[in-house]
């Protein structure tokens, strides 16, 4: 839990920008790179998206996700672009699931790895709050942006626990897969859920006061930059959109 | 006496329920890209994800709790770029799926298990853009669109409806047989 790739370290942070920057990040990301609604015009951009998150990983200092993602991308597609036009039938249709998963699904994983890794939960719900959402949705959403990493981390554990007692799809007791991965996870989850709750009770959650957040959260230059680069693709599918008609 | 307003501590449990129930949905939707497996999901996410879904319900007292679990999924989706025809869905029958269990006063066994059978459904809003605009949505890959209107004819659509709801329903009975068999005897649900 210690070195988690998920969480988040205040310090040592140089570039940074506010969390509603990195959603519109994300959805862009989303629609475009992975939905893949970009238009024709816009296609050349979907290249520069996919290098956006390299390049947010690593001025953010967290070189080791950054060097990941890019040989596991580059890696996918160099494949599927040097072995796609001569294979058919079957195993083309597993090469182009396989590549499509890694090049369609990579680079918004990767967003969101950074956008999770880079914010701390306050900063999240002072954004949130900003942005005026009802309690209603911040509370929950807050609570499950820092319980995504817990639940990924148990899973984990529980997984190599399960491995030792041959309960995988290699191992004899492959048909007890499910029973005996989900419940250990979802006990553990309540607990830690009932832990976190009577935490957040203390510090005032749930009250009927107006609670106050020390985040300083704001648009920068960076923010507007990034901001303008989300626009593009956007811009170009409004535009097509109305030359359609 | 027990207050009928969400608390911070039900809100909390929804928010800790969603992030379970997705990453179990989010491990899952990575088999789609396999085409053949796009359409086994509809019936696939709702029997796995009836798991935690059932756990979830016991928590649930107050009317509220169902439908913003259901608009979160929703708003999830739209950020992992599935478009937003599941946060339309979801709002609708999250709103249904709420209504039943409290007509059950949020105990109700057989309420339960058509409560998550109607859950379920925010799952077809993911297909809608197949039956909707196949075209513009893999406007890359003429392979894929290929393989996925062979595989999507028209009538897909409502027979995906049923079996997201079918698949619930499923989902709720297995759901509800683990809960006897661990979390009850655990004094967890």
């Amino acid at each position: 839990m210690q070195n988690g790739i998920l969480q988040t370290r205040i310090e040592n942070r140089s570039f940074v920008l506010d969390p509603r920057t990195k959603l519109i990040l994300l959805i862009t990301m989303s629609t475009f790179v992975l939905g893949g609604m970009g238009s024709e015009s816009a296609s050349f951009l979907t290249p520069c998206l996919c290098v956006l998150p390299l390049f947010l990983l690593t001025v953010s200092k967290k070189y080791k996700s950054a060097a990941t993602y890019a040989g596991i991308y580059s890696a996918a597609y160099l494949t599927f672009a040097l072995f796609g036009p001569h294979t058919s039938g079957c195993l083309h249709f597993l090469l182009l699931g396989a590549a499509g998963i890694i090049t369609k699904l990579m680079p918004s994983l990767t967003m969101g790895i950074y956008v999770i890794s880079t914010t701390t939960v306050s900063e999240f719900t002072a954004s949130m709050q900003r942005l005026h959402l009802s309690e209603k949705l911040i509370i929950p959403l807050s609570v499950m942006f820092r319980f995504f990493p817990t639940v990924a981390d148990e899973f984990a554990s529980i997984n190599a626990a399960m491995k030792m007692r041959g309960i995988s799809f290699g191992g004899k007791n492959a048909g007890k897969m499910l029973e005996y991965r989900f419940i250990p996870l979802m006990t553990c989850s309540v607990k830690i859920g009932d832990e976190l709750s009577a935490a957040a009770l203390t510090r005032g959650l749930g009250g009927t006061v107006k609670r106050t957040n020390i985040c300083r959260i704001g648009f920068h230059l960076q923010d507007m930059i990034m901001i303008l680069l989300c626009a593009v693709p956007f811009g170009c599918l409004f535009l097509d959109a109305c030359g359609a008609f | 006496m027990k207050s009928e307003k969400l608390q911070g501590k039900d809100l909390i449990n929804v928010g800790i329920y969603s992030a379970i129930y997705f990453v179990v949905v989010f491990a899952i939707a990575m088999l789609g890209y396999i085409p053949i497996f796009m359409v086994l999901i509809s019936a696939l996410v709702p029997i796995l994800a009836g798991i935690p879904f059932m756990l979830f319900l016991t928590k649930v007292k107050k009317f509220g709790m169902i439908w913003i679990m259901s608009l979160l999924m929703g708003l999830l989706m739209l950020l992992t770029g599935m478009g937003y025809y599941s946060l339309i869905v979801g709002a609708v029958t999250g709103l249904l799926a709420e209504l039943i269990y409290k007509s059950g006063n949020y105990r109700s066994t057989g309420k339960a298990i058509l409560t998550a059978g109607v859950f379920s459904i925010w799952v077809w809003g993911n297909y809608l853009p197949f039956f909707l605009d196949i075209e513009k949505y893999f406007s890359t890959r003429q392979e894929y669109i290929d393989a996925m209107t062979r595989l999507m004819p028209a009538w897909m659509c409502p027979a995906l409806f049923a079996a997201a709801f079918i698949g619930g329903i499923i989902g709720g009975v297995i759901g509800k047989s683990l809960l006897k068999k661990h979390f009850t005897r655990a004094g967890i649900a």
